[in-house]
């Protein structure tokens, strides 16, 4: 009979302290007398911390519960990143939701789940638990995005998303069936996602049943041709959902990417052919090309957001592809780690201003056209100086300016690109990276150099707002200006995979 | 030390700056004025400490700090003779920027940051010595020149300072590629010292970088016919913006080639080299072409800086000591002199609110100390001798004619003709705006140099003077550096010849007998160049 040690408990930590904070918002909510609320957030903050401290605690336990997870370097990152995601967008979700008069309880309950899910993810080696981490995630996600449930455009985004999600979740059960098929170790004592794979190579339904895993893992972080829902997701769902979706459905998706890969590439012989490099080369292309292009004439910033998080998909798509050498194994993924962080942090800023001026409308479920537009930032470096800034530094870092982290981001992905000889596809990412330096700067040039319209409302004032945009800036400068402290731990950890 | 102080310096003025109430205007004034000047002079310590003998160390105040170990960034930098010039150059004219920006009324607050915050990314470009370094320093000077463009410019800035980031930015991007393909074949390092040693790639592949750091350059020169963000961005840009674009920006390309393109990439550049010279001659020609017809003050002399930095261009790509030290010495010039004139055409733009030189005539006997000024300053543009304009165009062109790269001196003609065109359309413009009668009333009650703008002109005037009169000083730090890559080039093409015997030499000065023959080459123009020969 198995049993659970010490270590497995100290894994799961950061899961059930996320888990633990969602029944507990819950169980507060329903007892909930009043509509003072101020607490869900800071309690959900308070979670996020504890759970990333916990990871951090666990630290390089290797395999646990028999090899089906790893709390590894590479696991506890990216635990940090999705809970420092989480803490950020409660705190953005709280003074969007409060100015709405639409706070309730289940909005952080629902985040933590899926919180939980993502670390569960990270940590993953075996295809069924990452397959039940990727479903918590999804199901309080869908739940997330149709949270303002009045409105047209959060049920379409949610209507969408399910569907689009629960074809991409088929697919990623359908391929896992065909791995667990070629390698005939499904369900046995030991059998690890890494073993299964290693043990299977050569066969033609290991091949493609990895291909169909990674065209439901390419729906998940919106590679092209699988980005189809991002836009109307992106654009219907709340704006603290969104940020919140953008960065740590992302970061989560992409650490069970770099597993797959680095199981499909492990350094032995023969265990996949180039069949998949390619794939992933040519995702990487597409999703930079088409996210860049498309991103270029949006008028609504959410929407211009969302294409551009499917070119940012392409770029971390490159990382993922020199992660197939073993040799540049920790350069690649150090860079792919430190690029989540600092996306997680650019991106939900950049949501966060997006929220604070975006058009209320007169009523629940009113949805006035053009709440997004460009226009709604038109002059706000007079009106709002302050985030007028905050939301400078977050386009400047989107668009890999220095010195913001989003300059050392892309130097690490594409310096580890080139050292895996796909210098090609880095000059396609570098070049389109410069076509995004048209979109987020005119945003810039509206916010600064444009007058203001006639009447505008000032949006949101709200100190939990503040403090997360302080936050964001902060982060954003200190990882462009001094970015060792980070990079060396994304090293470390990146060294410290299983 | 000291050089970190003096890049950084502007950096914490600026943050000083950011703490300060933006309702009071006059506060800024002075701050961003002391910190300039407290960094020029902390600047004046590099200039007294340099040691200019070719038994120096070639890159001298360096500092060496780990900065991203993890990454192999180091925290590099240092002076070599031309870095030093240019550092003294953005030192030197951003108090002068400053004082003349006190009009700007809008906004103060953020101006000023922003000059602040622009010159410790153009020192930092100099005395970077890190790849990386250099790169991050080079994008930092984008976004506060596209805020002063773009915020504080005139009618069309919108369209100019996107051009003008667009263009940069997107030129520059590949140069990054180019960083890190190099740092992953010269052992992993992206040091500056340690890629020109022991970078180690195929002919093809040099081919690549070589071009993917040349466009960066070219386009921020800028060369004909990457040009076009200039004029836009030069007209559009407030004064101060001007100055600092002409002054010190377009030097940087200039200086990327001289520290990088061309000691990173010998062989490359050695192949390349009589495309960028055709393109350098093309631009000084086509620039002084387009002087003749434009109707903006600041449009044209937006296009005689394509043409003087097409002579630049030249003088680097002669590959000889002369051609190389004038380019240097034309580098300086351009930023004194162009500057000046910029801020001579910001001043007429106060008094009248129109570039229009139509709109001018006249004036001279409304503002006769203005007048007095820009024709000093057109002289020294024109290259009169006892200006520094002289000094460089002479080195530049007599370097240039002894050189021996193919068809060099076809080239020395045909820039020579620039020479004359240049006088031509500065003379004209001096001629059309403060000569003749008065036919505007509106000109007829224009104040003449206030003591602000004194203290703005004189220094530049001085400098004009001094490094006609007396280059010396200004040319013997320049030296080191010159030879240095004079001796690399020539080592390049000593072991191009060895591979292939029917290659004759291309680099570095013919010998005197075979200069002494071409002396009676076709062209009047050429006047000057038999003196070359006693110059040497």
């Amino acid at each position: 009979m198995p049993t659970v040690s010490a270590n497995d408990l100290l894994a799961l930590a950061p899961v059930a302290l996320l888990a633990l904070g969602g029944i507990a918002l819950l169980l507060t909510e329903v007892f909930l007398t009043t509509g003072r609320r101020g607490y869900q957030a800071g309690l959900t903050v308070a979670f996020a911390v504890a759970a990333g401290a916990a990871a951090l605690a666990a630290g390089n336990l290797g395999p646990v519960f028999r090899g089906q997870a790893t709390a590894d370097g590479f696991a506890a990152f990216v635990t940090v990143t999705v809970c420092g995601g989480l803490a950020l967008a409660a705190m953005v979700g709280a003074s969007w939701l409060g100015a709405r008069d639409a706070e309730r309880g289940e909005f952080y309950a629902l985040a933590l789940f899926a919180t939980a899910g993502m670390s569960l993810l990270a940590m993953a080696t075996d295809l069924l638990v990452a397959f039940i981490a990727i479903e918590v995630m999804s199901l309080s996600i869908y739940a997330l995005a149709a949270f303002m449930r009045r409105g047209r455009k959060p049920a379409e985004a949610a209507f969408k998303y399910f569907i689009l999600g629960a074809f991409s979740s088929a697919l990623l059960l359908y391929g896992t069936s065909l791995v667990y098929g070629a390698t005939g170790t499904g369900g046995r004592p030991g059998s690890t996602l890494l073993a299964d794979v290693a043990r299977g190579a050569g066969s033609p339904l290991l091949v493609a049943g990895l291909a169909l895993i990674l065209a439901g893992l390419a729906f998940k972080v919106g590679a092209v041709p699988f980005h189809v829902w991002t836009p109307d997701v992106y654009e219907g769902a709340p704006t603290p959902v969104t940020a919140f979706m953008a960065a740590g459905v992302k970061a989560a998706a992409f650490a069970l990417l770099a597993r797959v890969m680095m199981a499909t590439y492990a350094g032995t012989a023969g265990s996949a052919d180039g069949f998949f490099l390619q794939l992933i080369g040519t995702l990487a292309l597409l999703t930079m090309l088409v996210g860049n292009l498309f991103a270029v004439p949006q008028r609504s910033v959410k929407r211009m957001l969302a294409y551009s998080s499917i070119a940012h998909a392409g770029y971390l798509l490159l990382a993922v592809l020199a992660a197939g050498q073993p040799a540049l194994r920790a350069d690649a993924l150090s860079g792919l780690l430190f690029y989540l962080a600092s996306y997680t942090v650019a991106a939900i800023g950049a949501f966060a201003v997006l929220g604070a001026v975006e058009d209320r409308g007169t009523g629940p479920g009113a949805e006035p056209p053009g709440a997004c537009d460009v226009d709604r930032l038109a002059g706000l470096s007079r009106r709002r100086p302050l985030l007028a800034f905050a939301m400078a530094v977050f386009m400047l870092s989107l668009a890999g300016v220095p010195p913001t982290a989003g300059f050392v981001a892309k130097l690490l992905v594409f310096k580890s690109a080139i050292a895996a000889g796909s210098w090609a596809l880095a000059v396609a990412g570098i070049l389109t990276s410069a076509l995004g330096a048209y979109y987020y700067l005119r945003v810039v040039v509206f916010m600064y150099m444009r007058p203001a319209a006639e009447g505008e409302p000032e949006g949101i004032f709200s100190p939990l707002l503040s403090v997360a945009l302080l936050i964001a800036v902060v982060a954003v400068v200190v990882l462009g200006i001094g970015p060792e402290p980070l990079s060396g731990f994304a090293r470390a950890a990146a060294a410290m995979v299983r | 030390m000291l050089l970190a102080t003096v890049i950084f310096l502007p950096l914490a003025g600026a943050l000083v700056a950011a703490l300060l109430p933006a309702g009071e205007p006059a506060q800024h004034r002075g701050w961003a004025l002391f910190v300039s000047a407290a960094t020029f002079a902390a600047s004046l310590g590099l200039w007294a400490g340099f040691d200019a003998s070719m038994a120096a160390p070639e890159f001298q105040f360096e500092l060496n700090l780990p900065w991203i170990p993890s990454a192999g960034i180091g925290f590099h930098i240092g002076l070599d003779g031309v870095a030093l010039l240019l550092v003294m150059l953005t030192t030197a004219l951003t108090p002068v920027v400053i004082l003349s920006a006190f009009t700007v009324g809008e906004r103060v607050k953020e101006f000023m940051i922003s000059l602040l915050v622009l010159e410790t990314a153009m020192i930092g470009t100099f005395a970077a010595l890190d790849l990386v370094l250099f790169y991050v320093f080079w994008e930092a000077i984008l976004v506060p020149m596209y805020l002063l463009i773009g915020v504080w410019g005139s009618v069309n800035r919108l369209y100019a300072t996107v051009k003008f980031f667009l263009y940069t930015f997107a030129a520059s991007v590949l140069m990054l590629v180019a960083i890190l393909y190099v740092f992953a074949h010269d052992g992993g390092s992206f040091d500056y010292l340690a890629a020109r040693q022991s970078l180690q790639v195929t002919p093809g592949a040099q081919t690549a970088l070589f071009l993917a750091f040349a466009l960066a350059f070219a386009v921020k020169v800028p060369m004909f016919p990457l040009h076009t963000w200039l004029p836009d961005a030069h007209t559009e840009a407030p004064t101060a913006g001007s100055v600092i674009l002409a002054g010190v920006l377009l030097k940087m390309g200039t200086f990327g080639f001289f520290r990088y393109a061309l000691p990173l990439f010998p062989d490359a550049a050695l192949a390349w080299r009589p495309a960028i010279a055709a393109l350098a001659v093309v631009g000084i020609v086509y620039g002084a072409l387009m002087c003749l017809v434009q109707q903006d003050m600041k449009r044209l002399v937006a296009y005689s800086s394509v043409s003087h930095l097409g002579f630049v261009m030249l003088g680097l790509m002669a590959l000889t000591a002369e051609g190389l030290t004038g380019g240097v010495y034309q580098m300086l010039n351009h930023g004194v002199s162009t500057g000046a004139l910029f801020l001579l055409v910001g001043m007429l733009y106060e008094r009248r609110h129109t570039r229009l030189i139509s709109e001018y005539g006249g004036v001279a006997k409304q503002v006769p100390w203005i007048a007095t000024a820009f024709v000093v300053v057109t002289l020294s543009s024109i290259g009169l001798p006892g200006t520094n304009g002289f000094v460089g165009e002479f080195l530049i062109l007599s370097g240039t004619w002894l050189g021996r790269m193919p068809g060099t001196q076809l080239a020395a003609a045909v820039a020579a003709t620039g020479v004359i065109l240049g006088a031509v359309y500065m003379l004209w413009l001096v001629e059309r705006v403060f000569y003749g009668k008065i036919g505007n009333e509106e000109n007829r009650r224009l104040p003449d140099l206030s003591l602000r703008e004194a203290f703005v002109i004189v220094p530049m005037i001085a400098l004009i003077v001094v490094m006609g009169l007396v280059p010396q000083p200004f040319l013997a730090p320049a030296r080191p550096a010159v030879e240095r890559l004079v001796t690399r080039m020539q080592e390049a093409d000593r072991r191009l010849r060895a591979r292939d015997p029917a290659r004759p030499p291309s680099v570095g000065t013919q010998p005197p007998a075979v200069a002494g023959l071409p002396a009676a080459a076709p062209g009047g123009a050429l006047a000057a160049l038999p003196a070359a020969g006693e110059g040497r």
